[in-house]
């Protein structure tokens, strides 16, 4: 059973909309900012940042939005600009769905950090729950975005949501893809969000994971696989795409955007934060053969890359074993920032939005390529390139390592 | 404190928090049939009126309370305590 992607919706810091987000990579426009800001933070170094564009949720409910923090807000726009474009309009999103057969499979890292961090102040400086609104917890719990999604859209169907970090979107999508090709469901609406705040940042500057040299020169950083690398840079957003069974599809007259063919998840089980190349050759074995594909059908590979200085080497190292060094690897990270949860499916949407245009676009701030990693093929700027299909990496802290593969509508 | 000091202050409080409309907040309304307000948004205006006010509201007198003026009435107690 061949599982589509019917619709796409995104909140970010390239925009807020995928024609805007398009745009904008076609441009080579970097969402990410100074944050003097942060200074105030106490051995934080990482003072830049990639904030999502503004956008207006105030056409949310109140009773809705009040239970909402940003993530929640940015997923639910999300939702409906894929829903939308899936052929299901805002005023009648589930009418035409079985809702015994329709799921919303959508995670963050965590729940609000912001809340979270204002939570425990007011706990420490009240010494105990004293003074704490009635709201706080439906901010703060785990399952905050697809609850407050399914709440402000009123859905009543199935729901889960998967949380693994950096690749919750892409593990949510997977799922999404191995649960209708089991036959249990006909549609997904899948993705992820996160929401940005200092917290966040932190626990990568405490890693050593987060960019701290550039903070006056902040479009030059993250730079995935160039020389002068020094870490990531934290970003914000939602992204969600619907997947569908071609025989659901099909029966409602829906345009397929592009085959979701394959996906994997493993947990690498040695370490927690150090990326592993065996790890990463073994997922993407495995979403090559769950796709029944060769090595030599993937055309572009959409890296992870977020810019640190040990992943990043990793990364090709395990792209250079699997592919060589003919395929054409690019990472968003330097356009985007890294939106944590939510890069995933920001990924997908914008690879599927190239094979759309066949047209790639090279790793923002790749300059010079570190002299430690092999001589994979990164092309600079937008490039011209005749391709159906394509693989997207997402790497994630507590070893969880994901892997997907997408089609041209008709390319297998 | 004046009542309509009180009146005002709650008001503010509800408008600002639960985006009731000022026209809405007359002393009969109800505040869950009137002002759609609902349990969770009842504990949040407890915690509201205790930020605005300083004091410690009753939650036994809170949870009795059915319209507006129930509310005016009780914060108008507790400031002049």
């Amino acid at each position: 059973m061949r599982v589509y992607i019917s619709g796409m919706g995104v909140v970010s810091s390239l925009g807020n909309s995928v024609d805007d987000i398009w745009s904008a990579l076609l441009r080579g426009d970097t969402g990410v900012k100074a944050v003097p800001e942060w200074g105030k933070y106490n051995g934080l170094r990482c003072l830049v940042a990639a904030p999502a564009h503004k956008y207006d949720e105030s056409f949310i409910a109140r009773k809705a939005r009040r239970t909402m923090s940003p993530m929640s807000e940015m997923a639910t726009i999300a939702t409906l600009q894929a829903m939308n474009q899936a052929g299901f309009p805002s005023d009648n999103l589930w009418g035409k769905l079985d809702e015994h057969r329709t799921l919303i499979s959508m995670g963050s890292t965590t729940g609000s950090p912001e809340t979270l961090e204002e939570n425990f102040r007011r706990m420490f400086e009240r010494g105990g729950p004293e003074g704490q609104q009635a709201t706080t917890f439906f901010k703060i719990m785990n399952h905050s975005v697809p609850s407050n999604v399914a709440s402000a859209l009123a859905y009543q169907g199935p729901l889960l949501s998967p949380s693994s970090a950096c690749s919750t979107s892409a593990q949510a999508m997977i799922l999404g893809w191995e649960l209708i090709r089991s036959g249990l469901y006909d549609l997904v609406i899948a993705g992820g969000a996160d929401e940005l705040h200092h917290t966040s940042n932190s626990t990568f500057d405490v890693v050593q994971a987060a960019s701290i040299g550039f903070n006056d020169r902040p479009e030059e950083t993250p730079r995935p696989f160039d020389r002068k690398r020094d870490g990531l840079v934290c970003s914000e957003g939602a992204a969600i795409v619907v997947l569908e069974s071609e025989a659901h599809l099909e029966k409602r007259g829906g345009k397929p955007l592009a085959e979701f063919v394959s996906g994997a998840y493993h947990c690498d089980g040695t370490h927690m934060s150090q990326p592993q190349t065996p790890a990463m050759v073994k997922v993407m074995t495995q979403s090559l053969k769950r796709a029944n594909l060769a090595s030599e059908q993937i055309e572009y590979v959409n890296a992870h890359a977020t810019g640190t200085v040990m992943g990043d080497v990793e990364e090709a190292r395990s792209i250079d074993a699997m592919f060589g060094r003919k395929v054409p690897v690019s990472s968003l990270k330097g356009h985007f920032g890294h939106s944590l949860a939510a890069c995933g499916a920001i990924e997908v949407i914008s690879s599927v939005k190239m094979l759309e245009a066949q047209k790639l676009i090279g790793t923002r701030n790749f300059v010079e390529r570190d002299p430690e990693m092999p001589a994979i093929f990164l092309p600079q700027g937008v490039v011209e390139k005749k391709f159906s299909t394509f693989l997207s990496n997402n790497f994630a802290f507590g070893g969880i390592n994901s892997s997907l593969i997408v089609s041209k509508v008709g390319a297998r | 404190m004046q009542r309509s000091e009180v009146v005002m202050e709650v008001n503010k409080v509800i408008h600002e928090g639960f985006e009731v409309p000022f026209e809405k907040l007359n002393p009969s309304a109800n505040l869950f049939a009137d002002l759609e307000l609902d349990s969770l948004d009842a504990i949040d205006l407890m915690v509201a009126l205790e930020e605005r006010t300083g004091h410690k509201v009753n939650i036994e007198v809170f949870k009795n309370a059915r319209t507006l003026d129930d509310v005016y009435r009780m914060v108008g107690d507790l400031v002049t305590q």
